[in-house]
């Protein structure tokens, strides 16, 4: 085939957007069933945000670099390793759909509503859209990358459904042989729940069977210095009678580094990452020389 | 409920049913698990149901109950948490958490 006819080959629009997303810097890119978020709970679904919505179209990647992991000082991953770029690029690429396709498109927000809920789960989606899959941390898993930010976009565009992967990527086959051996895997040794950790679970014929998860300790741990943590510092100010202890918590380092993270971002941004720190999905992309 | 927020009075009587029905400890809730383990929590709405009272109620009295389930010692042993954690990692990479399973 030569160039001339190769460049007349039309290409699908969901050929097409998952080109543009990894040229975009995505690292994987998919499609899910806007129909198929049944596991979402009533108005948390992709036509709740956008009637008449067929597809989804997942995006992933931003994951940290190899050397964030390696870092010695975890708080730098506030603003290093976060989901603003990955978002970015999904609502390029709706704004795409809608210009060059014609179909309505409506990114999925990255923050929270009202109720402190996401708008629809982006993290179901990636999993419907066959980019990854949920792990006994929690995080979606993609199995070849491991960890990363995804962002998706709902939109009136009919496109084939990838639909969720076959096997999942977690657990790795080391924590297979590690809970074997020790009763317990790299995330839940990092994190138990039972010794004032997040994650708690068990595995059973290599899969997950179990799973406790105390989220609210983990958003005293993900969101430290962020929203929840300025609420809770708040309180603490305004109900200490001192005026002088008073100024002494203004101006703390707690309650001036949870300013400054205010400032950093607008959307969600993690800040622990330990769990995922020791998972090994994806571990040869975090081993560098 | 008059500017957005519920009494304390209304607060007390319901936070406990409210953080157990919606799982602010989730116990088995992802989809993937077999039907007979899983166990998700009740939605806004249908605690309101069980409860008598409206969803925007519950909502809210979900929502400050999650931040004040932890005091704030606990931002600060999450600060401890994670230093320990990010630096058990650089001294031992994967092997911090299994000596015998992972290498470094």
């Amino acid at each position: 085939m030569s160039a001339s006819s190769e460049a007349m080959v039309e290409t699908s629009p969901k050929d097409e957007l998952i080109n543009l997303a990894l040229k975009g810097g995505a690292l994987v890119a998919g499609v899910a069933d806007a129909a198929a978020f049944t596991a979402a709970p009533e108005s948390h679904r992709p036509v709740d945000l956008l009637p008449g919505a067929k597809s989804v179209f997942v995006v992933g990647g931003a994951a940290p670099r190899a050397g964030d992991w390696r870092s010695p000082n975890y708080q730098h991953m506030e603003v290093t390793s976060i989901n603003d770029r990955i978002t970015a690029l999904s609502l390029k690429l709706a704004h795409h759909v809608e210009r060059k396709f014609g179909y309505y498109s409506v990114g999925f927000p990255p923050g929270v509503d009202r109720g402190q809920q996401p708008f629809v789960s982006v993290a179901l989606a990636a999993e419907l859209a066959g980019c990854g899959t949920a792990s006994l941390a929690g995080p979606v898993l993609n199995a070849e990358y491991g960890f990363m930010y995804y962002a998706a976009f709902a939109t009136t565009l009919p496109m084939e459904p990838d639909g969720p992967p076959q096997e999942s990527a977690c657990p790795a086959p080391e924590c297979v042989e590690m809970w074997n051996a020790e009763g317990t895997t790299p995330c839940l040794s990092t994190c138990p729940i039972d010794k004032g950790g997040c994650l708690g679970g068990r595995l059973e014929d290599g899969k997950v069977a179990e799973r406790s998860y105390d989220r609210a300790r983990c958003t005293s741990r993900v969101y430290n210095y962020w929203v929840p943590g300025f609420q809770k510092a708040l309180d603490s100010i305004l109900s200490e009678s001192d005026k002088e202890s008073r100024r002494m918590m203004i101006h703390s380092t707690f309650f001036t580094r949870t300013l400054w993270s205010i400032t950093y971002a607008n959307v969600s941004q993690g800040q622990c990452y330990e769990c995922m720190r020791v998972c090994p999905v994806g571990k040869e992309h975090r081993t560098l020389k | 409920m008059p500017f957005g927020f519920v009494s304390p009075e209304m607060y007390r009587r319901y936070k406990d049913e409210i953080l157990r029905m919606s799982q602010a400890i989730q116990v088995n809730y992802p989809e993937h698990l077999p039907a007979d383990k899983r166990k998700p929590g009740f939605s806004d709405r249908q605690m309101a149901e069980k409860l008598g009272i409206d969803e925007a109620t519950v909502r809210e009295i979900r929502c400050v109950a999650e931040r004040q389930y932890y005091d704030i010692d606990e931002w600060f042993k999450a600060i401890e948490f994670k230093e320990k954690a990010c630096r058990d990692y650089r001294r031992q990479g994967l092997s911090s958490v299994t000596k015998k399973y992972l290498k470094k």
